[in-house]
This record gives C-alpha cells, sequence and structure tokens, in this order.
C-alpha cells in the first residue's frame, strides 16, 4: 500500500501540471485582443504581437488549448507593453527633439 | 530676512518646482527646428556639401559613394522612368491628362510636395495628387507604394531635379497641427525594437545597420521613389515608410494614412534648401 502511494504521488508530480481548457483558452485570446486593440488605439501594434494573436486564434480552431493560451498570454504581454511604450511616449518624445 | 534674500529663495522654489526633471514642451517654431535641425547635420557632418545630403547615404560614405557612381552608369530606376514618362503624357478617358491637375503642367514641381491644402484641411503628397487627379477625371486610383505610382513619381521627380525643396507652411493652425504631428511622429519610439525614425536616421545617421550605411535624416525624401537593390523594384515613400516601421517591428499603417502624410510634410519641410535628386537607387 506504501508503495501505491509514493507511486501515486510520483507519478502526479511527473504528469503536466494541469491542460488548459477551452475556457481558459477563450479568456487568454479574448485578454490578448482586448491589449492588442488598446495598442491599436496608439498606431502601435507590434509584428510579434499580432503573430502571436494569430497563431492563439489558429491554435484555439485546432483546439490546441495549451498553445492557445500560450500564444494569447504572450501576445497580451506584448499588447500592454506597446501601450505602456506609447504612454511614455506621450511626452518622453521631446527629449529626443533636435534643438 | 532681507527682502532680496526672500526674493532668491522664492526664485529657487519655482525653479525646483518648475524646472525640474520634465522636459520642458517643445514650444519652438518650424522655422527654428528647420535652423537647429540643419545647423545639427552641417556640423555633425563638416565634409559634406549641403545639397549632397540628397544622396542619402553616399553623402557620408565614401566606399558606397564609389559604389554608386558605378552603378549610375545603368541606372536601375531607367525602366521605371521611361514607363513613367509615358504614362504621364496618356490622356485619360475624358480626353484630359495628369497635365491638366498640376501647376506647370506637372514639370518642375516635386520639389512643392507634400503641401498642406488649406481647402481641405490635409497634407497632400505627390502620390495622392496624382491619385486624385485620377478619380476627379474617372479614373481608378493606382495603388500605392510600387509599379505605376513609382513611375510617375520617378518621371516627375526626374523633371525636377536640381530644384531645392521649398515645402511651405501656411499660416493655418491645422498646418502647424499636422506639422508638429509629423514632427512628434519622427521622434516617436514605437515597435517591439523601442526604435524611433531618429533612432537611425538622426542619432545613428551615417552609421551601420548590419550590411546598410544609416542616411542621415536632412533631405533624406529628396531621392524618392527609388529603386533598392533590397527590394529588386522601385518604391515609393510610402514603401518605405512601410518597411521602415515593420523593420522597428511595429504593424505599418496603410500607405497614405494621415500619420505618414504629416511625416513626410515634416521631413520635407526639415530638407527645405535640399535639391530634388529624385528617381534614386539605394543599396
Amino acid at each position: 500500500m506504501k508503495r501505491f502511494v509514493v507511486f501515486i504521488a510520483l507519478a502526479a508530480l511527473a504528469a503536466p501540471a494541469s491542460a488548459a481548457t477551452q475556457a481558459e483558452a477563450e479568456v487568454a485570446l479574448a485578454a490578448a485582443k482586448q491589449a492588442e486593440a488598446e495598442a491599436a488605439k496608439y498606431d502601435n501594434r507590434w509584428v510579434p504581437a499580432e503573430a502571436a494573436l494569430k497563431a492563439a486564434e489558429t491554435a484555439v480552431a485546432q483546439q490546441a488549448w495549451d498553445t492557445a493560451v500560450a500564444e494569447a498570454n504572450k501576445a497580451r504581454a506584448m499588447g500592454l507593453r506597446a501601450v505602456e511604450q506609447s504612454k511614455e511616449q506621450e511626452t518622453a518624445w521631446h527629449d529626443a527633439v533636435i534643438r | 530676512m532681507s527682502h532680496r534674500r526672500t526674493v532668491r529663495w522664492l526664485v529657487v522654489l519655482a525653479v525646483c518646482l518648475f524646472g525640474g526633471a520634465a522636459s520642458p514642451p517643445d514650444s519652438s517654431t518650424p522655422a527654428a527646428d528647420q535652423k537647429a535641425f540643419q545647423d545639427y547635420f552641417r556640423s555633425r557632418f563638416p565634409g559634406v556639401p549641403f545639397a549632397d545630403f540628397a544622396n542619402g547615404p553616399y553623402a557620408v560614405d565614401a566606399a558606397m559613394r564609389k559604389q554608386w557612381e558605378e552603378i549610375m552608369q545603368f541606372p536601375p530606376y531607367d525602366f521605371a522612368l521611361d514607363e513613367g514618362k509615358t504614362a504621364f503624357a496618356v490622356k485619360f478617358a475624358n480626353g484630359k491628362s495628369y497635365a491638366d491637375c498640376f501647376a506647370n503642367g506637372g514639370i518642375g514641381v516635386r520639389q512643392n510636395y507634400p503641401y498642406f491644402d488649406t481647402k481641405t484641411g490635409d497634407v497632400v503628397t505627390l502620390d495622392l495628387a496624382i491619385n486624385r487627379c485620377r478619380e476627379a477625371n474617372g479614373e481608378k486610383p493606382l495603388k500605392y507604394g510600387t509599379g505605376m505610382m513609382a513611375s510617375l513619381t520617378a518621371y516627375m521627380a526626374e523633371t525636377s531635379r536640381g530644384k531645392s525643396f521649398d515645402i511651405k507652411i501656411p499660416d493655418d493652425p491645422r498646418a502647424r497641427e499636422a506639422y508638429e504631428a509629423g514632427k512628434q511622429f519622427f521622434y516617436t519610439r514605437r515597435g517591439q525594437l523601442n526604435f524611433s525614425c531618429a533612432s537611425c536616421h538622426v542619432t545613428a545617421a551615417g552609421q551601420r545597420m548590419r550590411g546598410d550605411i544609416l542616411a542621415p535624416a536632412i533631405g533624406i525624401l529628396a531621392a524618392f521613389p527609388i529603386y533598392r537593390s533590397d527590394w529588386g523594384s522601385m518604391g515609393t515613400i510610402d514603401r518605405r515608410f512601410t518597411t521602415c516601421s515593420a523593420q522597428m517591428r511595429s504593424v505599418p499603417l496603410p500607405p497614405q494614412d494621415v500619420a505618414y502624410r504629416n511625416l513626410e510634410y515634416f521631413l520635407s519641410y526639415m530638407g527645405n534648401g535640399v535639391p530634388i535628386s529624385g528617381p534614386g537607387t539605394r543599396p
């Protein structure tokens, strides 16, 4: 019995943490789209962010939920950084002007 | 505390409150901007005659200039030039032609573009004027960036060679707004690489970016449209702007987007006095 419990515990550790669900993938994709839409307001969508968003959409269509979540999270992170960059540049660009 | 001492403390306090780390808002005039811009490049490249800035990287790199001079024995834009000359003369279905849409029949006018149209309230580039001419005469607009648009602008530029950029900013708040928007675009960092136009064409002008020598921003549009070896074909300013955006890992805006036209307005105004040298060639 003891051996069996140890085996189960090891098996649980070895297995992937948890496979993403369709719901999680859709939530992640929606968040990524929102971040990209925000970046678009500043005319500052990043090329790799768009590529990651497309990859996430493709993964959702193929029901590859883990990939979808990973790509969507990547797109969201870059989208948020692009917005941050744009907000910072609203004033920072003045520093670069030739005077 | 004496009166003088009080005043001194008030001055110190005012400097701390209002003159701190934040950069001052840009309150300069376009003319002052232009002078500072041109002075900067003159002192940065003291051996380059001002008119030579029309030749971009070839003005600042002797080895590249030598290669360019050899290329120019058989200019790769010649086919486009011939095509543009022929197309320019062809009449529209209504019997009119491009010449009817432009001052001086469209000959020798490149240096005046872009201009701010006080009627429409927007910046009109040569490419946009060509398509507006076509549409006003019942023709379909041309695709921006390459192809026939590049050929037509090549011909119109060629008839303007040697004439200096003469961009005007009329006394109209909308024109000033367009100029300021173009200036902001030029200096604003964007894209994953966190680059601005100025990163390459001011800060790193004359230096290498991989195999390329970065052209100084002054007069950078004088040679357009260009035959670019990297493209293997002709390209207009739109093509260059969209390629630059993509190289910064920023999704390009549509050709002739208001932001790109404003950028062209600002850059061309900065280059006033630099002669038109287009069509040109670039690596």
